[in-house]
């Protein structure tokens, strides 16, 4: 009897921890905003929230150090990550970190086990000049990175690596657990149209076609593409010139100047992107890292290098609206890095905030999530690069030295099934599913616009022009405003008209009596005097009795 | 024609014969500056209502819930008031006739068929879509640069000169309206200073007196 209470207690014990538990966990640790149609930051749910956080002990990086195991590579090899400043996940869901500071490709599973450490990658075909302790300069065959700043892996599991110091691409296959067999590399172009004096490389990507872009920061015309054989094929979607007062004024001089004056002004030249990343369509997409970025800050690029986001989004802003200040640090939305998932939704990495914001395919905002706390979960010091996985988000800290994966909420998944059939023009499908939405935040502004949509689509005109009126969507409300007054006019139409029929009896009929003298001219004409007169005597004998029964008192 | 008018039919007058209209009132020494600061408030008005209200596809942002009187006050009675001052400063000089009551009484009467252009607008604006905004533009501008014309034969009947006198005059009137409100803006923000200065001072002796 007294082991069967006890027993009893211990479960409602239990019980009640694993209720207070799932409460606890069901609050979001920080608190996620949205903007309104104002750019105004309203509270919102969280589309997202962190579900791990994967580390070196996570992953078992110690056995760098383990003769007996595979992945051994030296005895004072560092265990732990330093630096990292990209990483891939691929179709599989397998992870490649380049790990910056220690010149070396981590591989992981999916489940974040260990699966390769890349350190040596034989089979170049150029070799470097090294001093030695002597100061003789000797030749050393170029096998391993040198801080390598980008990642990109095919779905032949082939690795285009951008290794910075080394100024190549290296094209390189898994040999062993720690060595990648290199197939080919891609140097300096060595062609007049190549003006740079050095190749820098820091992010990589590879078209469908093979074709290799390579991103370096001293370069702006656009990314430098290589062809699949290693050729220099040209320079791909350049951004434009951001136009400030100084290119304005610069442009004016350069009308005005003459030849020796022109050459000592400064050129205007575009902003490089930053990084970019390519969808299952091939369209590459962009983002430039410059404080405030207005022109280009993100784009979305067909094979031609011409962005489509200029006529097929729906907003062109991106990253947080206005810049903050606080305690004497200014924060500017540094957009750092892009990635497309599988079903097009476009997540952006803020550097400076830490925050990603994901937009649809249109670039409506759908959730803002992430901060700058380093010291909390979820939280980034040095968020170098977003990466997405099915419906999960990867975000690589290069000072944390962990990946943090994001998982949906309930919420997130809501909004998602409804973009998606909402962007499919399906606005009657979304809407039970938009109305949820709005159930959690009814000031969520794609849900409004949803609404609206299906409202209209459902010959429900009041009820658009309502949700319109919520969402400061004018143009939708525009629509909704001329179908409902042209079902007014058609509906009440006999109304109409016969008020407008009996309005011209009366005045003819007015008029004939005029004419005919049966109305007194005077009547007509001093009527409205009359009455006005009329009004101002009944006021001035008020006012009069007024004051006289104050004399009076 | 009879010119014995009640004040309010001179205001009819005025606007219907743009030309002979105020030369009729100067003769006669009608207007009133009564009506001329009714007007002017109802331009405040008819300025408050086209912000706050009107069609949502055509005032979106008169659905927000923020709303500041000072800039309207400002673009409507500190417009009129500087106009009026910066006018008859210049066309004392310039050999003008009106003096400062005339300016102020032939301005406001100008200014009707804009306010009438305003509310009008703003009202119709409710039972149009975006499609049919021409009639919204055409009865804002109608009123507009009627009013504009008015204000240039009111000036020119005012101060009784020719046609390209008034033009040159008016436009100075507007550079004197700008040097008006920016010196209006730098004495304000130097009274600050001083009020700071003061207020600094005193707060100082008062920690004086009480340790």
């Amino acid at each position: 009897m007294k082991l069967k209470n006890l027993t009893a207690v211990l479960i409602a014990a239990a019980l009640s921890l694993s209720l207070m538990c799932a409460t606890v966990s069901a609050v979001d640790p920080y608190t996620t905003y949205n903007y309104d149609a104002w750019y105004n930051a309203l509270p919102s749910q969280a589309g997202y929230e962190v579900v791990q956080t994967v580390n070196y002990r996570d992953i078992g990086l110690e056995r760098v150090q383990d003769p007996t195991s595979e992945f051994y590579i030296s005895d004072d090899e560092n265990v732990n990550f330093s630096d990292m400043k990209d990483f891939f996940v691929s179709k599989k869901g397998e992870i490649y970190i380049v790990d910056t500071g220690n010149n070396r490709i981590v591989k992981l599973s999916s489940d974040f086990e260990l699966l390769a450490v890349f350190k040596t990658f034989p089979g170049s075909t150029s070799k470097h000049i090294v001093t030695d302790e002597e100061g003789n300069e000797i030749e050393v065959d170029a096998d391993n990175l040198k801080a390598p700043y980008g990642i990109f892996v095919d779905e032949d599991d082939v690795m285009y690596i951008a290794d910075r110091d080394n100024q190549r691409i290296v094209k390189c296959v898994a040999e062993t657990p720690t060595t990648a067999r290199i197939l080919q590399e891609y140097y300096k172009p060595e062609t007049a149209l190549y003006e740079s004096q050095s190749f820098y490389c820091t992010k990589v990507l590879v078209d469908a076609a093979k074709n290799v872009y390579v991103i370096c920061p001293a370069v702006n015309k656009g990314a430098i593409m290589f062809s699949d054989s290693g050729s220099f094929v040209g320079y791909y979607g350049a951004n434009r010139v951001e136009v400030t007062a100084d290119v304005i004024r610069n442009k004016l001089w350069r009308k005005i100047a003459s030849e020796e004056q022109i050459a000592s002004l400064t050129k205007s030249t575009p902003v490089e992107y930053a990084n970019f990343d390519i969808d299952d369509e091939g369209f590459i997409y962009t983002v430039t890292e410059v404080a405030n970025a207005t022109t280009d800050a993100v784009k979305k690029m067909n094979p031609a290098g011409y962005n489509i986001l200029e006529r097929t989004a729906d907003n062109n802003s991106f990253g947080d609206q206005i810049s903050v200040t606080y305690n004497g640090t200014t924060y500017a939305t540094r957009l750092t890095d892009i990635a497309v998932s599988d079903d097009k939704f476009i997540n952006i990495l803020d550097y400076t905030s830490g925050r990603v914001f994901q937009y649809d395919e249109r670039c409506n905002l759908l959730f803002i999530f992430g901060f700058d706390q380093e010291e909390q979960r979820g939280g980034f010091s040095n968020p170098n690069a977003i990466e997405t996985w099915e419906d999960k988000i990867y975000i690589l800290d290069g000072r944390n030295n962990d990946i943090t994966v994001f998982g949906m909420t309930e919420f997130g998944s809501y909004v998602h099934e409804a973009i998606a059939l909402h962007n499919q023009g399906l606005y009657e499908e979304a809407y039970d599913i938009w109305k949820e939405v709005l159930k959690r935040d009814g000031a969520y502004y794609m849900g409004l616009v949803g609404v609206t949509k299906a409202l209209y689509n459902q010959d429900d005109y009041e009820g658009a022009m309502k949700y319109s009126k919520l969402s400061y969507y004018s143009k939708e409300y525009d629509k909704a405003f001329e179908a409902n007054r042209q079902e007014g006019l058609r509906k009440n139409f006999t109304l109409y008209v016969f008020i407008i029929l009996a309005l011209v009896i009366l005045y003819i009929v007015v008029k004939v009596l005029q004419r005919k003298g049966k109305i007194p001219q005077k009547l007509i004409a001093t009527g409205i005097g009359k009455l006005a007169d009329g009004c101002k005597n009944i006021a001035v004998s008020v006012v009069d009795k007024v004051k006289k029964g104050g004399r009076g008192k | 024609m009879i010119y014995d008018m009640k004040p309010w039919a001179w205001v009819k007058h005025v606007i219907f014969h743009p030309t002979e209209g105020f030369e009729d009132m100067r003769w006669k020494k009608a207007g009133s500056l009564k009506i001329a600061f009714f007007i002017v408030f109802l331009l405040f008005a008819s300025q408050v209502f086209s912000t706050r209200y009107g069609g949502f596809a055509y005032n979106p942002r008169g659905y927000s819930d923020i709303f500041n009187i000072v800039p309207i006050l400002v673009q409507s009675v500190a417009y009129y008031a500087t106009w009026v001052v910066a006018n008859w400063s210049l066309c004392t000089l310039f050999d003008g006739e009106g003096n400062m009551r005339r300016v102020a009484i032939y301005s406001a009467y100008a200014l009707v068929p804009f306010i009438i252009g305003n509310f009008l607008s703003t009202a119709i604006s409710y039972f149009l879509t975006l499609d049919e905004s021409i009639w919204y533009t055409a009865i804002y501008q109608i009123g507009l640069w009627w009013s504009v014309i008015l204000m240039i034969f009111g000036m020119k009947a005012c101060h009784q000169y020719n046609f390209t006198v008034t033009i040159v005059t008016m436009i100075f009137t507007v550079v004197g309206m700008l040097i008006i409100l920016i010196l209006l803006a730098l004495i304000m923000s130097l009274f600050q200073q001083v009020y700071v200065f003061f207020a600094t001072i005193y707060t100082e002796i008062l920690y004086r007196v009480r340790s």
